[in-house]
């Protein structure tokens, strides 16, 4: 056996066993109407719970809210994200400990910064609730209507700087000379971004974003350490649904079923990623 | 010119100062909480107080330790494994292009599938192996999370490797495995350890898998935070030092990776 398979074979198994067989099976129990608590029941169902998925308001609610999510979180990731990174390129001082705080959140475990934030935006126990009564303001961060939008912002606080990294790291490995000649010429910093920053950065940034989108579908923990879908269903994520659907209904077949038409949806976004990324390596 | 480029850089150093600011703030509020006593605690402004470490030792002797030893078991297997299966294969696929792209896309496609795809055989196998609520299932369930992710960030690492010092290791006589283990891992030992702690905090973070194949007695360290999940002020200060003890491991060690995460994630088509 050539030494490249030989290398290979070990890897490929694993990923047969932990990841295609799960794959496999989670497919099969999508044809089935398997209840953890009636094993000995399982009847093969064949495209029934699909068709079944298509009459659900709940999925479909669930999978706009997740969009609404990630539009909201990924573009502020972004923007925000891109300032940051052109603002820690012109610092001068204190560079390592700035970039060391700033990159920080990405790496706390995401039940803590729910929890965390769950508190802190809490009418008595957090601050920001009393700061805005001594200015004769309130607000309901989990209230009708503005509770995805909090998710959203916890998102941003905590996966900004993933953006920060990618983008900084993308901007430092620009060439100079477009940069130079730009200065000579006299062009405003507005225009040098637009034209010359952006496109550059063009293949970091469709990563960047990509990256952040499929990670941001996968929401869960700040909706259960806080609204737990609520108020009502507004913040109910599919993450959450499926969650709810397979663990307190034990409808692990009606689960699959969803997870595996996100699965396709996932895919598109992963060969665009793909793409991207083969972009990036050939320039 | 002078003034908006002087008007510019004050917004940059403003912008970085209000980002630190709201990155440490939250923070502080954690450490501050972890010290309040339940009467300091629910006046959320206090910022001298009497502190007491009456929180941190309900830590200690509430099971949060525990917790965190489990999720250091499961974390240490699950990387330890991706590390050599995956070590093993990015070698391959970087320099002998084994498997193609399709061997690519696929590690890059198992690195985002959603955890909801695959949590739901790992809960019913357990349930038949009668493995629910024990670390097997988790660590399981980890392996197939940090493997794809270990392997596609060393991938990247592989490939900057110049590709001479092999061919020059195996002109001296070592064959193909012992130039790789002599020769080429050593050149990346900086992108195997970055892969070693992103893969770890993955595993440690983890709250989705920990919490659906073993929520009872076999509770890693984010489900036990998770545990805190309640409205009584009484255990707030509690959560504070049980987030505490989760974050700063993480925080110290991440930060020792922080530049080499770059080419790790973008699977090499980024240099930084």
């Amino acid at each position: 056996m050539a030494f490249r398979i030989k290398m290979i074979m070990p890897l490929v198994a694993l990923f047969l066993v932990a990841i295609g067989y799960p794959l496999g099976y989670s497919f099969w129990l999508s044809l089935t109407n398997y209840r953890i608590t009636k094993p000995g029941q399982t009847e093969f169902v064949g495209m029934a719970q699909y068709q079944a998925l298509f009459d659900n308001a709940a999925y479909w609610e669930a999978l706009i809210v997740t969009g609404t999510f990630m539009v909201i979180a990924v573009s502020l990731e972004l923007v925000l994200g891109l300032a940051i990174a052109l603002a820690l390129r012109r610092q001068v001082r204190v560079r390592n400990m700035t970039r060391a705080f700033l990159l920080s959140p990405m790496f706390i475990t995401p039940i803590a910064v729910g929890l965390m934030f769950r508190f802190l935006l809490n009418p008595q126990l957090g601050p920001l609730d009393l700061l805005l009564e001594k200015l004769n303001l309130s607000y309901d961060y989990f209230g009708p209507g503005n509770a995805i939008f909090t998710i959203a912002l916890i998102d941003v606080w905590q996966w900004t700087p993933f953006m920060v990294l990618l983008l900084l790291a993308g901007l430092e490995s620009l060439p100079r000379a477009p940069f130079e000649a730009a200065k000579v010429d006299g062009a405003s910093p507005w225009l040098t971004l637009k034209s010359i920053t952006l496109p550059m950065l063009s293949s970091v940034l469709v990563v960047a974003v990509l990256i952040r989108g499929l990670d941001a579908m996968r929401v869960f923990e700040y909706v259960f350490a806080i609204t737990r879908g609520g108020p009502g269903t507004e913040t109910q994520t599919i993450q959450y649904l499926i969650y709810q659907t397979g663990i307190q209904f034990f409808r692990l077949g009606q689960a699959s079923a969803m997870a595996y038409m996100v699965l396709a949806i996932v895919l598109v976004f992963v060969i665009f990623l793909f793409r991207a990324i083969n972009k990036e390596a050939r320039r | 010119m002078k003034i908006t480029q002087r008007l510019g850089r004050m917004a940059s150093v403003a912008l970085l100062v209000a980002a630190v600011l709201a990155v440490l703030g939250p923070f502080l509020w954690v450490i501050l909480g972890s010290f309040k006593n339940e009467r300091s605690i629910n006046d959320p402004l206090a910022i001298f107080f009497t502190p007491t470490l009456d929180n941190w030792n309900a830590v200690i002797n509430g099971g949060i330790l525990q917790a965190a030893g489990r999720s250091l078991i499961v974390a240490t297997i699950s990387v330890s494994i991706a590390l050599l299966v995956g070590g093993m294969g990015a070698y391959s696929i970087a320099r002998y292009k084994a498997g193609g792209s399709t061997m690519r896309f696929g590690i890059l496609s198992a690195q985002v599938l959603p955890p909801a795809v695959l949590v739901f055989p790992f809960l019913a196998l357990a349930y038949t192996l009668r493995v629910n609520d024990t670390l097997v299932a988790v660590t399981a369930a980890h392996i197939s999370l940090v493997l794809p992710v270990v392997t596609w960030f060393l991938i990247g690492f592989f490939e900057a490797v110049p590709k001479g010092i092999e061919e020059a290791a195996q002109v001296d006589g070592l064959g193909k495995f012992a130039a790789f283990r002599t020769v080429v891992l050593p050149q990346v030992a900086p992108g195997i350890g970055a892969a070693a702690v992103f893969g770890f905090t993955l595993s440690w973070n983890d709250l989705f898998y920990a919490l659906i194949l073993a929520p009872g007695n076999a509770q890693t360290l984010p489900v036990a935070i998770a545990g805190f999940n309640t409205f009584r002020g009484v255990q707030l200060g509690a959560m504070c030092a049980a987030i505490l003890v989760s974050v700063v491991p993480v925080l110290i060690a991440s930060y020792f990776i922080q530049r080499r995460l770059v080419r790790g994630i973008s699977g090499g088509s980024l240099k930084y």
